[in-house]
């Protein structure tokens, strides 16, 4: 039943609270309900006032009366303890997938000061913060990163119980927070541009890469790697999949190329993204050939991230 | 006054050719009557720069070429015995102009640095037991290389504190490098150049800009700004006060300089990368710069309004 | 609050405040449990602060059940049962000071605050007064600063200010309290519980010993107050009548066993009314004060055959009630059989010289009333001494009384003359009450301690009905036309067991002024407060609100809540940032068009590439950033109506229809 109202529920609040990149928590935006807590106060009071009627004190009537009134105004105290509060969405840094993407997300007191703010992506897990009286106080929160490509940050909820956690007061908030997702590096073979080579005959400094050169040897297979070098005569004899591994001789640029690998295109992609990250940590000025691109040969963490970008939207963008 | 104060960025721009933005941040800098400190390859005019604001605003102009031999006396000036008179005469030093040039300042040792950096600071120097004052208006243009370069002592953050703004030059466009190499000498230029402002001008420009109105909104952001380098983990440490105080005052001349009595916050936006770059350290580099990485975080993060 | 934070560490400010809250909900229970209890309080609290700085670890299962039987069985030894209120109070101290040990996250401090609660509430069945109820405001506060506690999010939260924000939140709270202690109401009790035992409280008793009274008058304990709607009547008047003692056996005075019958006796209202009421202290008996005759519609109490007013239940805690009497009635003119054998009961032997005399002198004056005379000029005329250190006196005690020692307390000349009455044939018996009071003239009250306890006889005429005659009075005027202290001899110390009361210290003026206010003080607490229940609330309610208590509560809660609200917001506070919002309008109008300030833009920057991108708008949108950078930075006092006015018109030139462009992302 409660899965079915979900997106009711969910579309619901998407028109009240609708996204945006900085949020005042006001009246519109911030639910309050009694915890359970709440709910076994309600029932001290109950027993306190029992207690008063049986026993027509009247101190203990004036006890259950106060403490009452004390329930009531905790309303009041809840609400305004988390109203006012304004939050944004910081800059997150792009991760690879399998990885946790940190969010940052600030908060900022624009008046008086907010207690016990718990922030979390649900109820279970959530984060506990102060933020002082006109202060600004930033909190990060991880997601896992599952998949490649731009990933949306699912709608905050922030909640806050003080002063006596007999209510909870909260909201549900989309920060417009966007991440870009890498595709997970796996080692491998380096798929290098097929034929097609530049000419740079360079003075004998050979790279030891893999390559298409010389006959390496033997090792398994990999999701990835190219059907053409797979040793089917090892596969008859019942050994298991076998590749044949080569290595590369030629000193001149690289060029990484998706057509060179095997396998579906999130293990290509894969595949690509470790030799990006490894010839960019080697100071190797390397090319990207993907269908439908090609990047210059080139080095340095701007060449990096582009490429990086190029294999995370591959395919993804609308 | 404001046309004047036109006239005079025009002036600089005709000689320092395709770097408006910064001479106009430099023109900045004095009218907030503060020290400017230029880091750049040789070469770059910095010394035209300097020059031409001197010429331009009327300022006796003395220039220290900072060697690692450079004693404190060589900036501050010394007594010499007079045979004739049979007494110490005090032969003033090169820093008593109006407009010092302090060339290439980190080449200096740390006690010569310290020697101008005192006299920047209290407005007068004290030499064999004498005070004495610096002319007013006193400002000082120091220049200094990239870190990168040899020997080279590196001004400590303390010292940096002091130096209102830290400019850099930069390579010139293609078309100012053009007309650079096509047209005369810079420096023949410079005798030609009219005073625009007398000392007085100068002076009601400076009061003015001291008055420009900074609102409680205005104010804010720049306690926002700086509250943001003293609670965020990625900064190693914070903007002093001192740090706050020259962001306004520099917003201010910056207004006044764009023909407005009251400051914006793109006012403090466009002065900001050069009041607070050289204050800044990173939190996981505290020796490099990252500075300016870290004003364009500020600028991007804070909320303006 | 989710089922994984309430398993969470408690923070130590609340475990701090909920120490102290401890102490002080179990200190002063200290004199209603058994004392073992504290002691084990005491270990508990130091075993859990060792806990808590990791000295010893937490107590094991075994451990924790053993003391929870062992505390159960002391409870039982030290009160012979475990039902009752007494061992109930005793119990659940005993569970708020073992939970403390075994409290490990917030589910246990939480399950520890509300018994906290729950204590003080009991607590208030034992011991009801002003302090105490002032006392309880200190509880109440730690406690719910530890509650707070338990809410905050930690290592840098400052005890103090939590003690702050839980005493504001109470203060707050004062005003919607007070409301509902006002109109919220006052049921009968649903079912009936065991009451707390008060022990040892002294009193008048339903029999009596000649010295007995004497006994009681060194106490200046407060018994009742009361306050008279008219004039306050003459002091010799103010008899208060508790009850009546029938049955005399040669030495004690005691109830009847007729007069546990509910029976009311025939009276007849005659001249003056007289109204009062009487706020009435604890006495663990179940009679109440009035004059004669007296008439209360209180629920629950009748009155008996011998004009005594009675309820069903004793007097276990302070009672207010309102009474009027007739003290001119005429009494029950037609005796039974059964009540004209009881009044005229006497011993078979005993005492033989009194009934000779009485038997002489009813057959030397005829008629009551002269054989009443007769014996009052005896006190008089004979050396008599009234004193509360009377000699010691033999069997025939009565005798030695009247004719050897003639030296006594009130009630040995109650008793003396009433064995006169029936002896010479008149039906008549002991009143035992209070007699006068001090009047207390800030609050116009009437203050009567037990030191005022005195006896008086009543006898029976045919056609006439009781009469009430005072013999001490004939004897020690002064004891009822200005009281004990005034009555007693020079030699004889009032209230001498009891140095310390400030009743000694009446004739310092200024002690006694702060006595007497203080006094005051606390019967308007008992009246006020304590005594606001059923028909005195009835009664307030019809008087003030008649016909509208529901309206009246309703406003009232609705106009304590706004003013709080009011308060807590401050909404006029945020009118000076009406520019921010206007602008923020501002940036959701343009964002219709798909444009969308960049982070870290400025307001000019902004209005810039908008009117770049606008250029049909380009005006309305530098016309209110304008205006808004001139009220925002440049200090024009342009109202925030001027800016609206920009706002409008610029939402009217920019064409509706691009609104559906809002979905699509740049």
């Amino acid at each position: 039943m409660i899965e079915r109202f979900e997106p009711v529920w969910q579309r619901w609040v998407g028109r009240r609270i609708p996204p945006a990149s900085r949020v005042e928590l006001d009246h519109r935006r911030i639910f309050i309900l009694p915890t359970r807590v709440g709910g076994t106060y309600a029932l001290i009071l109950f027993l306190l006032l029992l207690v008063s009627i049986n026993y027509q004190n009247s101190l203990a009537y004036g006890l259950t009366f106060l403490m009452l009134s004390v329930g009531v105004l905790a309303i009041l105290h809840t609400y305004r303890n988390i109203s006012g509060l304004v939050l944004s969405g910081g800059h997150a840094r792009s991760v690879f997938v399998g990885e946790p993407v940190q969010l940052r997300l600030r908060l900022e007191s624009t008046g008086h000061g907010h207690q016990a703010i718990a922030l979390g992506w649900d109820s279970e897990q959530l984060e506990q913060t102060d933020v002082e009286a006109e202060r600004l106080v930033e909190v990060g929160l991880t997601l896992p990163a599952l998949k490649r490509g731009w990933m949306r940050a699912p709608r905050l909820r922030v909640e806050s119980v003080f002063p006596l956690g007999i209510f909870r007061a909260w909201s549900w908030l989309d920060l417009e927070q966007t991440v870009l997702i890498y595709p997970q590096p796996v080692a491998g073979t380096m798929p290098l541009l097929q034929g097609v080579q530049p000419h740079a005959e360079d003075d004998g400094h050979a790279t030891t890469g893999p390559g298409v050169d010389d006959y390496q040897g033997l090792r398994l297979w990999q999701p990835g790697d190219s059907m053409k070098r797979m040793h089917w005569k090892a596969w008859s004899r019942g050994q298991g999949l076998m590749v044949k591994e080569f290595s590369d001789l030629s000193g001149h640029d690289l060029c990484l190329d998706f057509m060179a690998l095997g396998g579906d295109i999130e293990e290509r992609l894969s595949r690509l993204c470790y030799w990006v990250l490894e010839l960019s940590q080697r100071q190797q000025p390397f090319a990207l050939k993907l269908p439908g691109f090609l990047s210059a040969v080139d080095s340095g963490d701007a060449h990096r991230e582009d490429c990086l970008r190029q294999l995370a939207l591959y395919g993804v963008r609308a | 006054m404001g046309r004047k104060l036109d006239a005079c960025l025009n002036a600089i721009n005709e000689v320092v050719l395709g770097k408006e933005p910064q001479v106009r941040l430099a023109l900045t800098c004095l009218l907030g009557g503060g020290h400017l400190l230029i880091e750049d390859l040789p070469g770059m005019g910095k010394t035209t720069l300097s020059h031409t604001l001197a010429r331009v605003l009327g300022l006796s102009f003395q220039r220290i070429q900072f060697t690692s031999d450079l004693l404190p006396g060589d900036i501050l000036g010394t007594s010499v015995f007079d045979r004739d008179t049979g007494q110490f005469t005090f032969h003033p030093g090169p820093i008593f102009a109006e407009l010092v040039l302090a060339d290439e300042i980190n080449r200096a040792t740390p006690k010569s640095q310290s020697a101008l950096l005192e006299a920047m600071e209290e407005g007068q120097v004290t030499i064999e037991g004498a005070t004495r004052l610096l002319p007013d208006p006193f400002f000082v243009i120091a220049t200094q290389n990239p870190f990168s370069q040899g020997g080279t002592f590196a001004l400590p953050e303390s010292q940096l504190d002091r130096f209102l703004m830290r400019l850099s030059l930069g390579y010139p466009a293609r078309s100012a490098e053009k007309a650079l190499l096509l047209g005369e000498s810079r420096r023949d230029l410079l005798p030609r150049i009219e005073p625009l402002l007398d000392h007085s001008e100068l002076a009601t420009l400076q009061q003015q800009a001291r008055q420009v109105r900074a609102s409680d909104a205005l104010v804010d952001y720049v306690l926002r700004l700086v509250d943001a380098t003293r609670s965020q983990p990625q900064f190693a440490y914070g903007l002093s006060p001192r740090a706050s105080l020259a962001i306004l005052s520099a917003a201010r001349a910056w207004a006044l300089l764009a023909g407005r009595d009251y400051v914006i916050p793109e006012d403090v936006q466009a002065i900001l990368p050069a009041v607070i770059g050289h204050r800044l350290r990173e939190r996981t580099d505290p020796t490099g710069h990252g500075g300016g990485a870290l004003v364009q975080w500020l600028m991007r993060e804070v909320p303006v309004l | 609050m989710t089922s994984s934070s309430l398993a969470k560490p408690i923070p130590r400010v609340s475990l701090n405040w909920l120490l102290i809250a401890q102490a002080l909900v179990i200190v002063p229970f200290a004199l209603h449990v058994p004392v073992a209890l504290i002691v084990l309080w005491l270990v508990c609290s130091f075993w859990r602060i060792q806990i808590f700085r990791m000295r010893v670890r937490m107590p094991g299962t075994w451990i924790k059940s053993g003391l929870l039987v062992g505390t159960a069985g002391g409870i039982y030894l030290a009160r012979g049962s475990l039902i009752g209120l007494d061992a109930g109070a005793a119990l659940l101290i005993a569970a708020f000071i073992l939970k403390m040990l075994e409290m490990q996250n917030r589910r246990d401090a939480l399950v520890l605050i509300f018994l906290g609660f729950f204590c003080i509430a009991v607590g208030y069945l034992f011991e009801d007064s002003l302090l105490w109820g002032l006392f309880t405001l200190l509880p109440i506060t730690t406690l719910l600063a530890a509650l707070i506690g338990l809410q905050q999010s930690g290592i840098s939260s400052k005890p103090a200010a939590t003690l702050r924000l839980s005493a504001k939140l109470l203060l707050q709270a004062v005003p919607l309290m007070l409301l509902l202690f006002l109109f919220f109401p006052r049921l009968e009790p649903l079912w009936s519980l065991p009451q707390p035992s008060n022990k040892a409280l002294t009193g008048l008793s339903d029999s009596m010993a000649p010295g007995d009274i004497a006994e009681l008058s060194k106490s200046a304990e407060l018994v009742f107050r009361a306050s008279f709607d008219g004039p306050l009547p003459p002091r010799t008047q103010l008899y208060w009548r508790a009850l009546t003692l029938e049955q005399f056996d040669g030495r004690r005075w005691s109830q009847s066993s007729r007069a546990q019958v509910p029976d009311a006796p025939l009276w007849r209202r005659e001249g003056e009314r007289v109204g009062y009421s009487v706020v009435l202290e604890p006495t663990g008996k179940p009679w109440l004060m009035t004059l004669d005759v007296g008439q209360t519609d209180l629920a629950g109490v009748r009155q008996m055959s011998d004009f005594r007013w009675q309820r069903r239940r004793p007097i276990e805690q302070s009672m207010l009630y309102n009474a009027e009497s007739w003290p001119d009635a005429v009494r029950e003119t037609v005796l039974s059989d059964g009540a004209r054998l009881q009044a005229l009961q006497l011993p078979a032997k005993g005492n033989p010289q009194v009934r000779e005399w009485a038997a002489d002198l009813h057959r030397r004056h005829l008629g009551t009333d002269a054989l009443v005379d007769a014996l009052l000029s005896y006190f008089t005329s004979q050396p008599f001494r009234y004193t509360l250190k009377p000699p010691s006196l033999g069997a025939n005690s009565i005798d030695d009384f009247l004719f050897g020692s003639r030296a006594g307390f009130c009630a040995h000349y109650a008793g003396a003359m009433a064995f006169a009455l029936r002896s010479a044939g008149v039906p008549a018996r002991v009143v035992a009450g209070y007699q006068g009071g001090e009047l207390n003239p800030d609050g116009n009250y009437l203050t009567v301690r037990q030191f005022d306890a005195h006896a008086w006889v009543e006898y029976w005429q045919p056609n006439v009905g009781w009469r009430s005659v005072d013999p001490t009075a004939a004897v020690a005027p002064a004891r009822v036309e200005q009281g004990l202290e005034q009555a007693l001899a020079a030699d004889e110390e009032f209230l001498g067991d009891s140095p310390m009361s400030a009743l000694r210290y009446r004739h310092l003026a200024w002690v006694n002024s702060i006595r007497m206010g203080w006094d005051n003080l606390n019967y308007g607490w008992q009246r006020w407060v304590l005594g606001y229940q059923g028909q005195q609330q009835l009664k307030v309610l019809g008087r003030w609100f008649s016909g509208f208590q529901a309206p009246v509560f309703a406003g009232g809660a609705a106009v304590i809540l706004g003013l709080l609200a009011l308060w807590l917001f401050k909404p006029w506070r945020r009118e000076s940032d009406s520019q921010l919002r206007l602008f923020n309008h501002f940036e959701r109008l343009l964002a219709r068009q798909g444009l969308k300030r960049q982070p870290g833009e400025g307001a000019q920057a902004f209005a810039q590439r908008a009117a770049e991108q606008l250029p049909a708008h380009a005006g309305a949108i530098r016309d209110f950033v304008g205006e808004f950078e001139a009220q925002r930075y440049a200090g024009a006092d342009g109202s925030a109506g001027a800016l609206r006015q920009r706002l409008k018109s610029l939402r009217r030139s920019l064409p509706w229809r691009l609104s559906a462009v809002r979905g699509k992302r740049p």
